[in-house]
């Protein structure tokens, strides 16, 4: 009976707007920065880690996820609205593979996530998602880079920038970036990005990373291997700082 | 919420067909038979860690089906589980079990603990009362150390330190019984794992061909798949091919595959050619 | 399986695959057509064989065109024969308790010209064989044949020979089956479908 009643919250306005998704896009603008560089061999993701206060325990606290195998994600916006579709992203992935017993590649993970987002802008009763992701999965194709709009729009990126600073660092990464780029370079790219416009001491605690590099490899029994997105540890993005600094 | 095409499935099983088939039976004909695993299938205790063995023989009815098929499936890097019964149960529930720790694994961001996958098991099976016919036997090693349950089709479940299922489990367990001891080590558990499979293999009907072996350790997991092949098939002495043209053909059709390759040129942009979006 | 008769087997030969099957369908002991098809062309260089139940036969063969076209326009690429191997076994294993009554044989070349085949029995469970796989009411004649007349690295001439006496001598044995024969070779650069002379009782 409810749902007689729950009209979409998105709505036109006589000028041919969606207001609503553009101030979901404004939440996002607002939002903790986070870069995206495609590699030659794989791509980095990397945002900022940043607790409000000196007394929040920060240490569980996840902005860059794995979603399936090869493929990882991370959001600028609004974290509570991140984590559902951190959870839808890794469902789809599982019923994509209880049908193919197979990886789904990044476009076809992006597309569903994205018809999820969609769908928020045209149900009652519900809100357009607060964030925009960055997505990065290597498969069959080769190493993918997508970024997600609140609206349900998808694009590629060789690299690019979402949230806060994201003019900014898209100016930055237009003169760093070029085609021959390597993963070891992306990162310290992505990382120069991000101390661009941030605040404070940039420590192995205040900023995440996610890689997936290699190259898909054919078993003897014919099954395709795809390389693993993981995620930096604390260690390992302190040594890349030290050699930064 | 997500794609509402028809091709994805919408999860859970269909029963479409259920009516008719039982009204077919009902007429006197004969269904088909399902694959089954005769098996034997067995799993044991030593001292650093869990042993899982097998065989590799599938059946439908009394004929092979599958004589090199593979009995031990992946559950989550730290556990694997043998699988017993009907063939396709056994595949599906222990690939579903596998894909909902996956989940728990990322959501908890710790590894899967075996009972959690031994809950989820017999919560399944239990549900549909024996219906789904997957007997198994779960092993891994997890933050308390090597586990080691047997599930029934029921939902039952016991906690043994070392155990044999299938139609081969009696010919296992007297190997078993007669010569485990606790605490073996690494080598010798391989091996009693292996005769127990062998002891199934030779005088069990419904197992056969190898023996498929798994070592989970606290750190390391090792697939030592056809770990044994007592039954090489003998090489054929003669050739048994056809003087080509033996078989008599009415009709021949031939498609040739052509690669087909494109180039794109770019045409010398002209300004006529533009048109203004005003 | 036995309502309407019929046989599928294929082989894997030197960088090439064979399917073939009978022609024949049946109301029990009465022959209703010799020209009922039993494989189809999934993709280019994959074929599906579905023996058994006529009714059955031919709403998965739609269906699976369906999905096989589906996850063409999806995923823009052609589905390689294992993954169609996968999709069939979730398709059939969604039925488990109301099983389709067929037993699905998927036989072809991947993207990189190895040979694949498999089959499944009525509820999915997937038998990945290196050799040969049978499929049918003519399941154990074809067994026979194809354990003693199969060898490694056959040519595609020769492959088509040894597929084609092995489904004929099988299907001899099997009353609901035969009624005349294809084969289709599949090779990385042409498929050579052949209907075959066979008897016809």
């Amino acid at each position: 009976m409810a749902d007689r009643y729950s009209f979409s919250l998105t709505t036109f306005s006589p000028s041919g707007k969606l207001v609503q998704i553009e101030y979901a896009l404004n939440v996002v603008s607002q939002g903790v920065t986070s870069i995206g560089i495609k590699a030659t061999n794989g791509i980095v993701i990397a945002t900022e880690k940043k607790a409000v206060s000196t007394l929040i325990d920060d240490s569980s606290l996840e902005k860059v996820s794995v979603i399936s195998k090869n493929i990882g994600m991370v959001y600028s916006g609004m974290g509570p609205d991140y984590r559902v579709l951190v959870n839808k992203a890794r469902k789809a992935a599982q019923a994509y593979k209880r049908v193919y017993m197979e990886e789904p590649p990044t476009a076809i993970l992006v597309k569903e996530i994205a018809s999820v987002m969609q769908e928020f802008t045209q149900s009652g009763g519900v809100r357009p998602f607060g964030v925009s992701l960055l997505i990065a999965g290597f498969d069959e194709s080769g190493p993918w880079l997508y970024q997600v709009d609140p609206s349900g729009s998808y694009w590629p990126w060789k690299a690019t920038a979402i949230g806060k600073n994201m003019v900014n660092a898209k100016t930055f990464l237009e003169k760093r970036y070029n085609e021959e780029i390597e993963l070891e370079d992306a990162i310290h790219t992505a990382i120069l990005t991000l101390k661009e416009g941030f605040e404070g001491q940039m420590t192995e605690n205040t900023i995440e990373i996610g890689v997936i590099t290699g190259s898909p490899t054919v078993q003897e029994d014919g099954v395709v291997v795809l390389p693993e997105f993981r995620k930096l540890s604390p260690n390992e993005i302190k040594d890349y700082l030290a050699n930064i600094a | 919420m997500t794609s509402r095409l028809p091709s994805q499935a919408k999860g859970g099983f269909n029963f479409d067909n259920h009516v008719r088939n039982a009204a077919m039976e009902g007429k006197g004909a004969a269904l088909p038979k399902a694959t089954k695993t005769g098996t034997t299938i067995v799993g044991l205790i030593y001292k650093d860690g869990v042993v899982l063995g097998a065989d590799t023989r599938a059946t439908a009815g009394p004929i092979v089906a599958d004589k090199n098929c593979e009995k031990i499936h992946y559950l989550a890097p730290n556990m694997y589980c043998c699988g017993a019964g009907t063939a396709a149960d056994t595949e599906m529930t222990t690939s579903l079990i596998s894909s909902q720790l996956e989940l728990h694994r990322l959501a908890t961001g710790r590894q899967a603990r075996i009972v959690t996958a031994m809950t989820l098991l017999k919560q399944m099976l239990f549900k549909y009362q024996g219906h789904i016919g997957a007997a198994l036997i779960l092993g891994g090693v997890d933050i308390s150390g090597p586990q080691l349950y047997t599930i029934y089709p029921h939902g039952s479940t016991d906690k043994l330190p070392y155990v044999t299922m299938g139609s081969g489990s009696l010919n296992a367990m007297s190997v078993f019984e007669s010569r485990w001891t606790p605490n073996m080590d690494r080598e010798s558990a391989i091996e009693l794992v292996k005769d127990a499979i062998e002891a199934g293999i030779f005088n069990d009907l419904g197992s056969g061909s190898n023996v498929d072996v798994v070592v989970l350790t606290k750190d390391k997991v090792d697939v030592l798949r056809n770990y044994a092949r007592p039954n090489e098939r003998g090489v054929k002495e003669a050739s048994y091919v056809f003087r080509r043209g033996t078989t008599q053909v009415l009709k021949t059709s031939i498609r040739d595959m052509v690669d087909i390759k494109e180039t794109v040129e770019s045409i010398a942009t002209s300004t006529a050619m533009e048109v203004d979006a005003v | 399986m036995e309502y309407n008769g019929g046989a599928v087997v294929a082989m894997v030969g030197k960088n090439c695959v064979a399917i073939a099957c009978d022609k024949r369908l049946g109301v029990q002991a009465m022959t209703i057509s010799t020209e009922f098809k039993k494989i189809f062309q999934a993709t280019p260089k994959t074929y599906l064989g579905l023996p058994g139940l006529a009714t059955d036969v031919q709403t998965l063969a739609e269906k699976f065109r369906f999905k096989i076209n589906m996850y063409k326009l999806k995923e823009e690429r052609e589905i390689e024969p294992r993954t169609l191997a996968h999709l069939v076994s979730s398709t059939l294993y969604e039925r488990r308790f109301g099983p389709w009554f067929t037993e699905p044989v998927v036989a072809g070349l991947d993207k990189n010209n190895n040979p694949f085949i498999c089959n499944t029995d009525t509820i999915g469970c997937i038998n990945f064989a290196k050799d040969f796989v049978v499929s049918g009411t003519s399941t154990n004649q074809l067994y026979g044949m194809c354990e003693s007349l199969w060898e490694p690295d056959l040519e595609p001439e020769d492959l088509f020979e040894t597929i084609s006496q092995a489904l004929m001598n099988a299907v001899d044995r099997d009353c609901l089956a035969g009624w005349g024969a294809e084969v289709v070779v599949i090779t990385p650069d042409k498929i050579i479908t052949r209907t075959l002379k066979s008897r016809m009782d």
